[in-house]
């Protein structure tokens, strides 16, 4: 294996982090930082690599135990590669090490003290339970920035409560906030508050990275998802407490319709056809200005709606939702979507289809032009494409070539190089089980 | 002029804030706002350039007391704490002039104007940086500065459907629509990524002392944002099936919503469960009767019960029957006890009471004397004293703060101010 890595050059070139992360959140906000250069050191246990290699085969109790690489024949070699690991952890180095071990905690503690940053998603207590609580950390390393990712962050009665991204969009009032009345909640068809909870995590990584640098000083961001969560719902927060509307109230949450602004039409419309699952195909439209509702009247060849009584003003159209819905379902039903979006959009109407994965990489114009699934290389699966990371920065663009490591690919870098062991040391290390 | 080194010292210890410094000028608009009150409540000072008639933010509602007033639009209160208001005519030059006046101190400049639009005033990224290099200019806009659907007219909502998240959401029911979250999350996860990124350029300032460029597309931002889909179509050409109030998936599911005694819904994961954990979820079952067939010695072997789990329902349905017997708190905290990530499906508001959330200091007071009030704010996004991260004002009114930039940040004096306040260069 090749020891220092290949890693692009960007403003945190030089920066180093520990980073114990697993399942979603936690690794999306240090994947965060490799596309600017960032050294991540993914640590995973020996004999239980991360689950992601394993893409959501069983890992239950001592199953868990033999779990087996991927084979894509009999006798074709071993891979620890799926997807998910290969977007979650593009651009990081991976090594192994058993820190129930007590010289694998003296290598850790020795990892830390020359990084930047550590990151871990881990149940709260778990790094108390090593002895690296804070306090520690900070003298093992008084720069160090220090990022928790927990459902409900470590101080309070349930720091020690464990969450994932649909529990803490359920707790949040994320998972009400989704659905049609009078049904059970819709929520989110993904872990909404793993990705974006990851990236609020990020964030306060980057600013403890930002603040470490103006003032020299470390800092423990004891980041709970759950109240980013929050943080996403914050006006009916205000609404409830200055006019007393709560959200658990009948008509809410209201489908695709908009409460506030106070604006119709503006939901969903069955259009054409089906997918590849038979899901109907549907397509979203919105009039949000007088100009854009008369020029959905002009395509859809229905003037005479102008002067309907129903629908003169926008309060009118508020109140004849449900007539307005159907009027505008009739002209779309035989429609295909993207014919849709066309006619609408060319007139400034707000219409586009509900894209789902294959619509974005196959059929979405923009996201091709704006290269935004880069071919990435692997030793093991060959090239494939990946979602780009997408900000662009003019001096300093965050590269987009980064792979996922393979097993334990940066052992040689990071305990020959960074720790100065030699490799008869290593060797003993890896025969006694630490690494 | 702003240079980005450090002003203030490094006293361990002490509420340094992270943004304490940095002054960010921002063009009112409702995709842009939550940027800004991400910054300013961790230290910068954020000025809000507002068109003469108010942000389009001051519009949304709901109201206060659901009378329409551009000062008491809780929307924008929520997205704009901290920060101050100047309204200017930008499409005139001599609010042109202005703007280009404040961008000279700024940090970071933020606007999600049409592509093209800030050119014809002389305010887009070239112009200003010749004299500015330090400058970090955002352009925060539906779908970047290229492609050829880059003139669409967008909403949140739309985000929504056309970048994934909806065609992921929904019910398990091919013929039902797929559905969007309330309140404004496009917007809302685009801006963490910008926030992220401004956050970034500063650090690489500290440096360089020099700005750059930024082009973010809250399309593509919203793209990438639903988990595995898009990396499950790119390596196996799946397509997922909504399930209600659970990830898409290539088959149908079981239910993870499961109804309590007390009415409420509480959200369950499939337990990975130790065995130690699982004699314990039995016991339980057994304690209100609901055990059955589970109470037998083969379920406390991992294989079998790891096998069950993914080809039978026996689990589920245990816990369904268990659930029904017990109150959605007890089922939280008890099933946490267990080492489940099980929640109670709360609406908003209901955390407002909760004891975690006052022991983390979350709830923010700001007072509001347009009505009268003192109401407690979340904080956005961390909690932590040490970034600094706490609302710190109210949202401004409009054009509250015209005056005082202008004299104190521009040097105009009253006669000046009096007069483009007259010929409605400013408010």
């Amino acid at each position: 294996m090749t020891s220092k890595p290949q890693l692009p050059q960007g403003f945190l070139t030089g920066t180093r982090i520990v980073d114990f992360s697993w399942k979603t959140v936690g690794p999306w906000a240090t994947r965060m930082l490799t596309p600017y250069g960032a050294e991540v050191i993914h640590i995973e246990p020996p004999h239980r690599p991360d689950d992601h290699r394993f893409e959501f085969r069983p890992v239950y109790g001592d199953a868990a135990k033999n779990q087996t690489a991927f084979r894509d024949a009999p006798d074709s070699p071993a891979y620890y590669t799926t997807p998910n690991f290969s977007h979650l952890h593009a651009g990081k180095l991976a090594i192994n090490l058993n820190t129930r071990h007590p010289e694998g905690m003296q290598l850790l503690e020795k990892l830390i003290a020359t990084s930047d940053g550590l990151s871990e998603n881990f149940s709260g207590g778990v790094l108390d339970s090593w002895g690296l609580g804070w306090d520690r950390l900070k003298e093992i390393n008084p720069k160090l920035v220090y990022l928790s990712l927990s459902g409900y962050g470590h101080k309070g009665e349930w720091g020690s409560y464990r969450s994932y991204g649909p529990s803490a969009q359920a707790s949040s009032g994320l998972t009400f906030s989704s659905g049609l009345p009078g049904k059970n909640p819709a929520g989110w068809g993904y872990s909404y508050m793993d990705v974006t909870g990851g990236w609020c995590g990020g964030l306060g990584m980057m600013m403890g990275l930002l603040r470490m640098k103006r003032t020299g000083e470390g800092v423990y961001v004891d980041y709970a998802v759950t109240e980013a969560a929050m943080a996403m719902l914050g006006p009916f927060f205000l609404d409830y407490q200055v006019n007393g509307r709560p959200t658990r109230r009948p008509d809410f949450p209201p489908g695709n319709r908009s409460i506030w602004p106070e604006v119709a039409p503006h939901n969903t419309y069955r259009c054409a056809g089906i997918d590849r699952q038979g899901q109907d195909w549907f397509v979203f439209i919105a009039c949000e200005t007088q100009q854009q509702w008369e020029s959905l009247c002009a395509v859809m060849g229905k003037p005479e709606l102008l002067s309907d009584p129903r629908f003169v003003t926008m309060a009118d159209r508020r109140a004849n939702q449900d007539v307005l819905d159907d009027i505008i379902s009739t002209w779309t039903a035989p429609r295909r979507r993207y014919e849709i979006m066309t006619l609408l959009q060319d007139v400034g109407v707000i219409a586009v289809p509900i894209q789902n994965a294959e619509d974005r990489v196959e059929y979405d114009a923009q996201l091709r032009a704006r290269e935004m699934y880069p071919v990435i290389a692997h030793p093991e699966v060959g090239e494939f494409e990946m979602e780009r990371y997408p900000p662009r920065l003019s001096r300093t663009p965050a590269d987009n070539h980064g792979r996922a490591p393979i097993l334990k690919e940066h052992e040689e870098y990071v305990f020959g190089e960074i720790l100065g062991i030699d490799s008869q040391e290593m060797n003993r290390l890896r025969e006694g089980g630490v690494i | 002029m702003a240079t980005g080194r450090p002003s203030f010292g490094t006293r361990e210890g002490t509420s340094v804030q992270v943004f304490d410094g940095f002054t960010v000028v921002e063009l009112a608009d409702r995709r842009n706002q939550f940027i800004g009150k991400i910054m300013a409540e961790s230290g910068a000072r954020v000025i809000q350039i507002e068109p003469v008639e108010g942000s389009p933010g001051r519009w949304i509602g709901p109201f206060a007391d659901d009378k329409e007033d551009p000062n008491k639009c809780l929307d924008y209160w929520w997205y704009n704490t901290g920060k101050e208001s100047i309204a200017i005519d930008i499409t005139r030059k001599p609010g042109q002039d202005l703007v280009r006046g404040l961008i000279a101190q700024a940090d970071v400049f933020i606007e999600s104007t049409k592509p093209g639009t800030l050119k014809g005033y002389g305010l887009d990224y070239d112009s200003v940086s010749a004299e500015h290099p330090e400058l970090i200019y955002l352009s925060f806009t539906d779908m970047g500065q290229n492609g050829p659907w880059v003139d669409f007219e967008m909403n949140d909502h739309a985000h929504l459907a056309l970048g994934g998240p909806m065609g992921s959401s929904g019910y398990s029911d091919p013929k039902e629509t797929p559905i969007g979250g309330q309140r404004n999350h496009a917007y809302n996860m685009s801006s963490v990524l910008a926030t992220h990124t401004i956050t970034g350029a500063l650090f690489e300032r500290l440096s360089s002392e020099r700005g750059q460029y930024i082009d973010i597309s809250i399309h593509d931002v919203v793209g990438i944002s639903t988990e595995a889909a898009v990396p499950y179509w790119l390596w196996y050409n799946q397509a997922a099936l909504r399930q209600t109030g659970q990830h898409a998936a290539v088959k149908y599911r079981p239910t993870t919503q499961i109804m309590c005694s007390d009415g409420k819904l509480v959200q369950v994961t499939m337990p990975q469960m130790p065995l130690n954990a699982w004699v314990q979820m039995v016991k339980w079952m057994e304690e209100v009767g609901v055990a059955e067939e589970l109470s037998d010695p083969k379920w406390r072997d991992d294989f079998y019960r790891a096998d069950r789990l993914r080809n039978g329902d026996e689990i589920h349905e245990g816990i369904i029957r268990l659930l029904s017997k017990v109150t959605s708190e007890e089922a939280f905290h008890r099933g946490q006890a267990l080492g489940m990530a099980w929640a109670v499906i709360r609406a908003a508001e209901e955390n407002m009471d909760l004891d975690h959330y006052k022991q983390r200091d979350y709830w923010q007071p700001i007072e509001h004397e347009e009505i009268g009030k003192t109401i407690l704010y979340p904080r956005a996004l961390h909690t932590n004293d040490l970034l600094g991260t706490r609302p710190k004002s109210r949202a401004p009114h409009l054009g509250e703060h015209t005056s005082s930039i202008l004299k104190n940040d521009l040097d105009l004096d009253d006669r000046t101010i009096e007069a483009m306040t007259k010929t409605g260069v400013v408010r």
